[in-house]
C-alpha cells in the first residue's frame, strides 16, 4: 500500500520514539509492532539518518541496521523531548475510538473481548484529551443479529458444521443447507461466508436473512479457499452473467445506488438506464413490480414478461380490471 | 516525492521537538537541507506553511511565539505535545489491534494505524499468540464515497460547506449550504447531519447522492449544534421503520418469510392462505408489491388501492 508523506513522517516518529528505548530491536518485532513489511521498516530507517536537528550542527541520527538488529548510535541526539511518546492528533482517536465504539456494539462479541475493548476506549478517551472531542462527531451502527451470530461464532471457533434455514429474498423462500463456516464478516450488515454442502460452493450468507441455526456436532469441513477480497464490493458479478437493462424515471434512480452496477446512463427525463449484470435475472422480478411506475425492464424480456404476469394474477385477487 | 516530503517533514518536527527556545524562520530556513534548497523567497514561505499544517495535522501542537525584536518564532513544547500517561495491557491492546483495521477509508486507515504507532511507541504491548485470536468476526467500515473526507474535516473543525445534492427521487442535483454536524455510517451507508441554510432546519443527506466537489466555506456555523444529532433515526424513518398503524394481509403458505417475521399476528387460513397482522408504516406497500400474488392487502384501503395502484403500472408497463 502506498503510504503519503503524513502517514510516514507519522510513523517515522514514532519509530524514533520506539526505538530510543529499544537499543538492538530486532527488525522483525519492529515490523510487527509497528504493522509494517520488513521492507517498509528497512526504507524507513534509510530516510533517519538523513533527519535530525542539523541546525544544531549536524546532529543527524546515526541510526544503522544489519538488517537483523537495529542500532542507534546517539540517541541523545533528538534533543529534550524530540524522543518522547507524542500525543494523539485528532484523526487518530476519532479513527480508533469511533472503530472501538462500533466494534463493542456488535451483539456477537464476546463478553471478555468486550470489556476489554471498553477498558481500552476509556483509557484512550482519557489520553486522548481534547483530541477525543471531534470522535463524537462521527459513529457507526454495525448490523448483526445477536442469536445467529452468537452460535456462528462459535461454530468458527470449535470448527463445527451448522445447519441453517435460509430466505433468498430473490426468489422469495426458504431452503435448509449444512455449512462449514469460514469467517463472519460485517460490511453494513453482518455476513457470514461458508462452504455450503448443498451447493458444495462458496457463499455468502446475510446474518439477517438466516431464520433459524443449529450447531451440528459433526466438524467443520471446508476445502482450503482463500476468503474473498471484499476490496471490490461484495457482490461480484462474472462477466459471463447474463445482462439486465432497467430503465428507470426520476423517481427509480436509487437502483443505481443500491444494485451494483456496469453503467447507468442518463435519460433525458431525468431518468437512468441501467446494465447490470447477474448470474440469476428471474430474482430480479421483485425489483421489477417494485418500481412500479417508476421504471421497467427492458431486457431480458423473459424477466419484464413474468413481472406483467406476476402484476396481473395478483390484480386478479383484487377483482379489479387492468 | 514522498521521500523527499517525509524527510523534510521529520526534520522539522525534530527540530522543533528538541528546541528549548523559539528557532526563527531564518534558523530553520538555513539549517534544514531542503529549506536551503527551496530557492526562491515566496517557495519556502509556501512551503513552510504547509509544513506545518502537515505537522499540525498529525498532532503537533507548533506554538508561535513573537520576540522583543517582532521576529515570530516557533517550537513544539513538550508538555504540549507528549502522551499522558497510558498503561495498556496485553487484552486491551489486541482489542484496539482489531478495531483499527476496521476502516478501509484510506485517510482513517492511516490514521489508526498511526495511532497505534504512537501507542506502541508508548509502550503498548504487543498481543501474544492468545489474543491474535479475538473474536471470529471480521468488521469493516466503508466509506467508498469521495464526499467522505471533506466532510469528516469539516465536522471536525466546524466548517460550513456547500455541495450538489441530489434528492433520492430527483433528476438533478441543487446546491445545498450547510453546516455540518456529524457523520454517521448506517447499514453499510454514510449519511450526514446538519443544518441547511436556506431551508433553516435540519437536514440529513445521504453521501452517494452527493455530487462533485465539497467545498467549504470560510465563516462560523450560525444554528446552534444539538448536543445530541439522531442520523440514524431519521434515516430509518425514510425506510419505513417506523410504524404508525398495522396493516393486515393474506399471504400464500411459504411464501413472505421476512412479513412473517415482523407480524404481530398470524392465522394459519385454508385453501394455502394465511393471513397476517404487520406493522404498518411508509414504505410498506413498494415492498408487498415485491411478492406479486402471493400477498392480498386487505386493510387499510388507502395500502389497498396504494398496492392496486402500482400492480396496475407494473401489468401495463
Amino acid at each position: 500500500m502506498a503510504t503519503n508523506a503524513i502517514d510516514r513522517t507519522r510513523r517515522m516518529l514514532s519509530l524514533v520514539t520506539y526505538l530510543r528505548e529499544r537499543p538492538g530491536a530486532r527488525v522483525d518485532e519492529v515490523a510487527r509492532a509497528f504493522g509494517i513489511s520488513q521492507d517498509e521498516l528497512i526504507s524507513d530507517l534509510s530516510v533517519l539518518p538523513m533527519c535530525g536537528t542539523s541546525f544544531r550542527g549536524g546532529d543527524l541520527l546515526d541510526i544503522d541496521t544489519d538488517g537483523e538488529h537495529i542500532w542507534w548510535y546517539n540517541a541523545e541526539a533528538t534533543g529534550s523531548s524530540a524522543g518522547e511518546p507524542l500525543r494523539l492528533a485528532a484523526d487518530e482517536a476519532t479513527a480508533l475510538l469511533v472503530a472501538a465504539r462500533a466494534v463493542a456494539t456488535l451483539p456477537g462479541l464476546r463478553d471478555g473481548d468486550r470489556e476489554a475493548l471498553l477498558r481500552a476506549t476509556a483509557k484512550l478517551e482519557a489520553a486522548a484529551g481534547e483530541s477525543a472531542g471531534a470522535s463524537s462527531r462521527l459513529s457507526v451502527t454495525f448490523e448483526s443479529e445477536g442469536e445467529v451470530f452468537a452460535v456462528a461464532d462459535r461454530a468458527l471457533t470449535e470448527r463445527r458444521r451448522l445447519r441453517i434455514r435460509y430466505y433468498s429474498p430473490g426468489r422469495d423462500e426458504l431452503t435448509d443447507r449444512e455449512i462449514d463456516p469460514v469467517r463472519l464478516f460485517a460490511v453494513g450488515h453482518t455476513y457470514l461466508e461458508a462452504w455450503c454442502r448443498r451447493s458444495e460452493a462458496r457463499r455468502t450468507f446475510r446474518l439477517d436473512r438466516v431464520a433459524s441455526v443449529e450447531l451440528l456436532d459433526t466438524p467443520a469441513d471446508p476445502p482450503p479457499v482463500e476468503p474473498r477480497d471484499l476490496s471490490e464490493g461484495l457482490v461480484q458479478p462474472a462477466a459471463s452473467d447474463p445482462e439486465v437493462i432497467i430503465e428507470v424515471g426520476p423517481g427509480g434512480r436509487w437502483v443505481a445506488e443500491y444494485y451494483p452496477h456496469d453503467t447507468a446512463e442518463e435519460l433525458p427525463d431525468g431518468g437512468l438506464r441501467i446494465t447490470l449484470r447477474t448470474p440469476d435475472p428471474a430474482t430480479l422480478r421483485r425489483l421489477a413490480l417494485r418500481l412500479g411506475r417508476d421504471g421497467r425492464i427492458v431486457a431480458p424480456a423473459q424477466l419484464a414478461d413474468s413481472a406483467r404476469e406476476a402484476a396481473r394474477a395478483a390484480l386478479a385477487a383484487y377483482d379489479t380490471p387492468v | 516525492m514522498a521521500i523527499a516530503k517525509a524527510e523534510r517533514l521529520m526534520n522539522l518536527a525534530l527540530c522543533l521537538l528538541g528546541t528549548g527556545r523559539p528557532l526563527t524562520k531564518r534558523e530553520l530556513r538555513t539549517s534544514i537541507e531542503a529549506y536551503i534548497e527551496a530557492g526562491t523567497e515566496d517557495a519556502f514561505n509556501r512551503m513552510f506553511e504547509r509544513d506545518k499544517d502537515d505537522l499540525r495535522e498529525l498532532g503537533m501542537v507548533i506554538d508561535t511565539v513573537e520576540s522583543l525584536d517582532g521576529e515570530i518564532g516557533y517550537l513544539a513544547r513538550r508538555d504540549r505535545n507528549r502522551l499522558p500517561p497510558l498503561t495498556l495491557d496485553a487484552e486491551e491492546a489486541a482489542a484496539l489491534g482489531l478495531a483499527a483495521k476496521v476502516w478501509q477509508q484510506a485517510r482513517l486507515a492511516g490514521a489508526a494505524s498511526g495511532a497505534l504507532q504512537k501507542l506502541r511507541a508508548a509502550g503498548m504491548p504487543l498481543a501474544g499468540a492468545e489474543q491474535e485470536t479475538f473474536s471470529a468476526l471480521e468488521p469493516r467500515i466503508p466509506a467508498g464515497e469521495a464526499a467522505f473526507e471533506p466532510l469528516m474535516i469539516a465536522c471536525r473543525d466546524r466548517r460550513p460547506v456547500t455541495f450538489d445534492y441530489r434528492k433520492s427521487n430527483a433528476a438533478h442535483a441543487e446546491q445545498r449550504q450547510v453546516e455540518p454536524w456529524a457523520l454517521e455510517c448506517w447499514r453499510g451507508h454514510w449519511y450526514l447531519a446538519g443544518y441547511d441554510r436556506e431551508r433553516r432546519a435540519e437536514r440529513v443527506f445521504r453521501l452517494s447522492r452527493i455530487s462533485g466537489r465539497v467545498r467549504s466555506r470560510s465563516g462560523a456555523f450560525t444554528a446552534e449544534v444539538p448536543g445530541v444529532v439522531a442520523v440514524r433515526e431519521s434515516v430509518a424513518e425514510w425506510a419505513g421503520e417506523s410504524a404508525t398503524g398495522a396493516a393486515r394481509i393474506r399471504l400464500r403458505a411459504g411464501a413472505g418469510y421476512p412479513l412473517r417475521a415482523r407480524a404481530t399476528w398470524t392465522r394459519e387460513g385454508e385453501n394455502g392462505w394465511d393471513e397476517l397482522e404487520i406493522p404498518h408504516g411508509h414504505g410498506l406497500g413498494a415492498w408487498l408489491v415485491e411478492f406479486g400474488p402471493d400477498v392480498i392487502v386487505l386493510e387499510p384501503a388507502e395500502l389497498r388501492a396504494d398496492v392496486v395502484d402500482r400492480l396496475r403500472a407494473v401489468a401495463k408497463g
